[in-house]
């Protein structure tokens, strides 16, 4: 009876918690509106903000306002944080799926994955932004600011009492910068807003007109990849604007820790980040061949073969999914690479998805370890070290074993994914690049993903994303507790 | 502020809840990683898993950067030594030792290190309770 009471409580708290973010994730609806006065004749785009912004208010106010809670300042365990991640993230999906319907540009189905996939910086879009209004391209750019630095961080940051250091976990974000959450938040959000106003000015600079500045450099930076163009950044056609994006999608494919060191001028604890070694050797490795094998046989001269395999090769890593042209022209040596990459992903603490670089620099490294402790002798002592953020990191197997069964989980997703497509009746390698690309919150595509999309490979993709970016177990944790509680709830009313 | 915490036993690990829960930049350090686990989820400041003796561990710590620092280890020997290392070669502004063995807190006179000990402090609580009921030998004149 009393676990029943204690139950209740805690329930009540994290309703009240949800509320507070509700709350606030409804003040984004609001942000986009900052550019009417500029386009004065998209007005009558507002109500489209108006009423989704008020209505989540609303809701949240009186989550917030109206649960009964007993104690002040109770902190939260990393489960309850997972359930208020999980169900703070739908809601302001959905939330922001509503100025795409209610301006009648894409039914249900549409208008929640191009939320999650603004949500989860993915960047697979459904939207003609040929035609669309201003403010819905400045919106879908918002949504992958936020989402790449991530719900909880920028709520930690600001309106949000620090006490949940479990919801900070629970975001996949775990790398702290300062010994403090709040600090080390508001530094992220800092260092994320600087390069992104740099890259702002950078596109200008380039040439590009404000307008769609603001919006790549988001894109970029988020690792997000919505672009305002129909061809992404091929449409400008220009070496220093591809220059500037290689930049900005590799800075944002970095962890925040490890920026922090770098912008403290730590060089050599950069250089020595496993994650920055590796993603240097998967370039290494992969941009030569793939030029060879591959885009060899698109272009003509080497300065465009050169050009477009950088590119590619970056923006597949970073998880960021700008592109110069489509991929139909591209043999299935090229394809099959570019599905790797958008599966291994950027590094954990950065705003990019996929396994992440940190898994598999482990995992290999733990092979090496592996191989080099066969000819030790047989009591050697070994301590085995790796870099993260400033830190030397002491490697148990825990470690190791966390990233193998993420990995296997990873990969177990990805093929079931993969054989929905295929029951669709799209072939293998189309198949596998277009959910490669979606639950590696990457947002390449081969022309799967379009309006006229089946509405399961939509919501497929859809759930893809939402695994990808919030790293699957704390979904799975929160979801089990639910249950679990909700049964003893009941079997003991 | 800046506040390094050397020993996570009870007291630390209290005194860095606390602290980290005001919003203060928190780190502990102690020689177990197990002890880590009495530090509740209201801390969000770092740990370090070393011997606070070894000035490597006290650097990684950034103890220079430091506004505060409290040793509650429960070897007066260390606390000494480490309260003297972050006073005099860091010059931390303020430093707080707590002392085990009441007969020691003489290491620390003539020092600007501040000094805590858990016996007295329960010592002179027991004789403002006594004095204020007014009890035995013991009445108000006698608590100046």
């Amino acid at each position: 009876m009393r676990y029943i009471e204690i139950l209740k409580e805690r329930y009540q708290l994290l309703t009240k918690y949800i509320g507070i973010l509700i709350m606030a994730s409804s003040m984004f609806l609001l942000l986009p509106l900052l550019s009417l006065p500029f386009y004065p004749k998209e007005v009558k785009y507002s109500y489209a903000f108006f009423v989704p912004a008020i209505i989540m208010f609303t809701i949240g106010f009186i989550a917030w306002k109206y649960t009964k809670h007993n104690r002040e300042e109770v902190s939260l365990s990393l489960k309850e944080g997972g359930i208020i991640v999980l169900i703070s993230w739908i809601v302001t999906v959905i939330s922001s799926a509503i100025p795409f319907m209610m301006i009648d540009m894409l039914n249900l189905t549409q208008a929640i994955f191009e939320s999650m996939s603004g949500w989860t910086t993915t960047g697979l879009s459904v939207v003609d932004v040929t035609e669309a209004p201003k403010v819905i391209l400045l919106w879908r750019s918002i949504m992958q600011f936020f989402g790449g630095a991530g719900l909880v961080v920028v709520m930690l940051s600001s309106v949000l009492h620090p006490y949940g250091f479990g919801l900070y976990n629970a975001e996949g974000r775990s790398d702290q910068l300062l010994p403090h959450v709040k600090r080390s938040t508001k530094a992220i959000m800092v260092i994320y807003s600087g390069y992104t106003i740099g890259g702002i000015l950078l596109y200008i600079l380039a040439g590009m007109s404000f307008f769609d500045a603001f919006n790549h450099s988001l894109a970029a930076l988020s690792t997000g990849g919505f672009s305002t163009k129909a061809n992404s950044i091929g449409y400008y056609n220009s070496l220093s604007i591809e220059i500037i994006t290689w930049i900005l999608m590799l800075i944002g494919t970095t962890n925040f820790a490890t920026h922090f060191a770098l912008l403290k001028g730590n060089f050599k604890v950069f250089f020595k980040n496993g994650e920055i070694r590796l993603l240097m050797l998967l370039n290494a490795f992969f941009i030569p061949i793939l030029m060879y094998f591959s885009v060899n046989n698109i272009y003509d001269t080497l300065p465009q073969v050169v050009r477009r395999t950088i590119f590619e090769t970056i923006t597949a890593i970073s998880t960021t999914g700008f592109s110069l042209d489509t991929f139909n022209s591209w043999n299935l040596f090229g394809i099959l690479i570019i599905i790797i990459l958008m599966l291994i992903g950027g590094g954990t603490g950065s705003t990019a998805g996929g396994i992440k670089l940190y898994r598999i620099y482990i995992i290999f490294k733990s092979i090496y370890w592996e191989i080099k402790g066969y000819f030790l002798p047989e009591d050697a002592v070994r301590k085995n070290f790796i870099w993260r953020g400033e830190k030397k990191l002491a490697l148990k197997s825990d470690f190791v074993m966390e990233a193998a069964n993420y990995v296997v989980l990873y990969i177990s997703t990805y093929f079931l994914g993969v054989l929905i497509f295929l029951s669709q009746g799209y072939n293998l390698s189309d198949s596998m690049f277009e959910f490669a690309s979606a639950l590696g919150t990457v947002g390449l595509s081969v022309g799967i993903t379009s309006v006229d999309a089946p509405s399961l490979i939509l919501w497929t993709e859809t759930l893809g994303m939402f695994l990808g970016r919030l790293e699957f177990f704390v979904i799975f944790f929160a979801i089990i507790k639910i249950f679990k509680d909700m049964k003893y709830y009941y079997a003991n009313k | 502020m800046y506040v390094v915490i050397i020993g996570c036993g009870k007291t630390g690990s209290a005194i860095a809840d606390l602290l980290s829960k005001n919003g203060e930049n928190v780190v502990v350090i102690d020689k177990k990683s197990i002890s880590f686990e009495k530090l509740s989820p209201d801390f969000t400041g770092f740990t370090i898993n070393g011997d606070a003796t070894e000035l490597s561990i006290l650097l990684e710590s950034k103890i220079d950067k430091a506004d505060m620092v409290i040793v509650t280890t429960e070897i007066d020997s260390v606390n000494s030594m480490v309260s003297q290392i972050a006073k005099y070669i860091y010059e931390v502004p303020k430093v707080i030792v707590k002392i085990n063995e009441p007969d020691k807190a003489i290491i620390y006179r003539n020092t600007d290190i501040m000094t805590l000990s858990p016996t007295d402090l329960f010592i002179d609580k027991l004789r403002y309770r006594l004095a204020k009921e007014g009890s035995g030998t013991l009445n108000e004149e006698s608590l100046s």
